[in-house]
């Protein structure tokens, strides 16, 4: 079906190319950043949730994409009850687990059998809550759909000692991406796996490379440590240092060439996808924004937030070859955001 | 009253209609080339103002209207006056550079008061025998790597024990400890509290001491760590420090995760020293009681930094404990 409709798509020589663009600033976003966590630190963390909705209304309402802007409207109310439970958990998680360490055990028994109920809560709740020309976005994937995907890969992951760990993530970005639908419209994808594997391998390399760089110029940088004693602590931070830029250039490589490659594989009504990130253009722009928010102690954050975005969007393009007017899904309902505030506390990679 | 110009959507087709609303007295027209409608202003619901962000009209109906002409919005559904506020005060430079500073003394204020004070609080409530795993682990693995049988008399130990049970006896809140006797090679002369109150003695540290008031010092400094639940205040004021910097930082995705780390580091050192000073101030009050000197605290001290092996020197923002001239010249004002 993909290949087929790739086909068709690509003998279309006119395709129309639609690209979004940010049309706020980082100052702007700065002060609603700053005002908004002021209310979030007045009110003990409570305001938080309203604070989301604000700064998440302002960067989508700011995304144009073919003259119209996109809209976010979750409940601030839905978002607040998710973080609670979300926050109870995570304490629980981290007191439980640092008393009796075995409990670890049980936790990520939990974790794993609940992964797909949160994954697909929280993207469901995230593309409900989207819209753009007043349509909303949908992820109509049911829990028992990504019951083998979530439950069974990883423990064939685990049974092939990781090499099936490739394999898994182009079949989870592709789960992903073709449950998602504009309104009645749903998205196709079908990801190459044999290219993720040669994503992987690449970057596998990039660390490898990089890390015996790292230890060289450990080697050479150790005596300083031993004639000064008092910049020792230099010699200890700079390897560290080179293992963590051999990570993020290898992280960044990953994240481009995934996503990439994830939605160049993507097709839909009358239009499919591209996406050009640089590995480079993204490891800079991680370490770049590092450095800042380092820096500025965090108040280069919106200004990270704004200039990455803007990166993500100018590198990513809808081509139309056929326009088609979308229709409405009837009967959307809102779902709470639990899942969504779990997997963002323990940091769940709902990966596009 | 002027008319706004806009966008209709009707919600069940992605199709963009280029309208004019017209308000007129508290009902809105809209009117387009293929639109025709009319709503109480009292029915339908405005978007909040963020910025320069259009704004959305939603309509009775499922139908939506959306409108840069932020202004003209405003005068056509007057705002709650919460949301009023919030917008104006992220309208203004000057208001974000007082918030800047009003979220920096926020921030000093939670840190420094606020977390330990919950903290602690929380701690209390808390039942020592929830560390009893944990210390019972700590003290194996200890025992694993590093830490061997003691090689004091059966006697000498009997004494020691005997005298720090008569100091704690002296306070009206010593907390339940166990203390135990190590010979530890590699770490040298210490002592340390680990959770469920056990407090480990080193035999190096029983021969470094030059009275038994230096050792008993340093003894007393380990209950003030139990006493005040330092272990597991710390677990929580981790987690909450955790999320504290997540909710800064949060919303810069994972490559952040190393500008998530290191305030992260840096708050768990300051928290750390607090506890330092908290239990040197517990030692000097039971000493005081038992009428040992704070001098036998500072000379063990300078003993023990003296012979301990040098390690990388840390910037005393990072480091765990306090600068040892610190501990000594706050001994002196004892």
């Amino acid at each position: 079906m993909s290949a087929s409709v790739q086909a068709e798509a690509a003998s279309v020589t006119a395709e129309r190319v639609v690209r979004p663009g940010f049309h706020g600033s980082a100052a702007e976003y700065f002060r609603i950043w700053i005002v908004n966590l002021l209310f979030t630190l007045l009110t003990l963390g409570i305001y938080s949730a309203w604070a989301k909705v604000r700064k998440f209304r302002y960067l989508y309402g700011n995304t144009r994409l073919d003259g119209d802007s996109f809209n976010y409207f979750a409940s601030a109310r839905a978002i607040l009850k998710g973080r609670i439970l979300a926050v109870v958990v995570f304490f629980v998680y981290a007191i439980v687990t640092e008393l009796v360490p075995d409990s670890i055990w049980a936790f990520l028994a939990a974790g794993i059998a609940l992964l797909p109920l949160i994954l697909v809560r929280a993207l469901r709740f995230n593309a409900r809550n989207s819209a753009w020309r007043g349509l909303r976005f949908d992820f109509p994937a049911r829990v028992r759909e990504a019951l083998p995907m979530y439950l069974g890969m990883p423990l064939l992951v685990v049974v092939t000692l990781g090499l099936a760990f490739p394999w898994f993530m182009a079949r989870h970005k592709q789960f992903v991406i073709s449950h998602h639908a504009f309104g009645t419209s749903p998205l196709g994808c079908a990801i190459p796996v044999g290219k993720v594997y040669g994503i992987y391998f690449r970057a596998g390399l990039i660390i490898a490379g990089m890390s015996v760089v790292a230890v060289l110029g450990a080697m050479v940088v150790s005596p300083v440590a031993v004639l000064v004693p008092r910049a020792g602590w230099l010699a200890f931070l700079l390897p560290v240092l080179a293992i963590y830029i051999a990570y993020a250039f290898a992280y960044a490589y990953l994240q481009a060439r995934l996503t990439n490659l994830a939605w160049d594989s993507t097709y839909g009504a009358g239009v499919r996808f591209s996406s050009t990130l640089g590995a480079i253009d993204l490891a800079g722009l991680y370490i770049s924004n590092l450095l800042a928010i380092l820096f500025t102690l965090g108040l280069a954050v919106p200004w990270a937030v704004v200039r990455t975005l803007r990166y993500r969007l100018e590198n990513f393009a809808m081509l139309v070859s056929e326009e088609t007017v979308h229709e409405a899904a009837p009967g959307l309902v809102n779902i709470g955001a639990a899942g969504q505030e779990l997997g963002e506390i323990f940091n769940v990679d709902f990966g596009v | 009253m002027s008319t706004i110009a806009a966008h209709y959507f009707d919600g069940r087709r992605a199709l963009r209609h280029p309208v004019t609303l017209v308000p007129a007295g508290g009902r809105i027209k809209i009117v387009g080339r293929e639109v025709n409608a009319e709503f109480e202003s009292s029915r339908v619901r405005v978007s909040t103002r963020i910025a320069a962000t259009p704004r959305w009209i939603f309509l009775p109906g499922g139908g939506a209207c959306v409108s840069d002409d932020n202004d003209a919005i405003d005068r056509l559904v007057r705002e709650r006056p919460m949301q009023r506020v919030v917008h104006r005060m992220e309208a203004r430079p000057a208001f974000a550079a007082l918030a800047v500073l009003l979220v920096a003394a926020l921030f000093w204020a939670i840190v420094d008061y606020g977390l330990p004070y919950a903290a602690a609080r929380v701690a209390e409530h808390i039942p020592v025998e929830a560390e009893d795993v944990l210390g019972r682990e700590a003290l194996a693995g200890m025992d694993q790597f590093g830490l061997a049988p003691s090689g004091l008399p059966e006697e000498r130990r009997a004494a020691l024990a005997a005298k720090l049970e008569a100091l704690a006896a002296l306070a009206p809140d010593a907390p339940a400890y166990r203390l135990e006797f190590r010979a530890a090679p590699i770490i040298g002369a210490n002592a340390f509290a680990l959770p469920s109150g056990i407090v480990v003695l080193t035999d190096e540290l029983v021969a470094l001491a030059q009275t038994d008031e230096e050792i008993l010092a340093v003894l007393a400094h380990e209950l003030g760590h139990v006493r005040h639940r330092h272990i597991m205040r710390r677990l929580l004021e981790g987690s909450a420090v955790a999320l504290l910097v997540a909710g800064v930082t949060g919303d810069v995705a994972a490559a952040t995760s190393l500008a998530a780390a290191a305030p992260t580091l840096v708050l768990q050192s300051k928290f750390s020293r607090d506890n330092e000073r908290e239990a040197d101030a517990y030692a000097f009050s039971l000493m005081r009681r038992a009428g040992i000197g704070p001098q036998h605290f500072a000379a063990v001290l300078a003993r023990m930094e003296a012979q301990a092996p040098r390690g990388p020197m840390l910037p005393t923002f990072l480091s765990s404990h306090p600068a040892t001239e610190e501990r000594k010249a706050l001994s002196g004002s004892q």
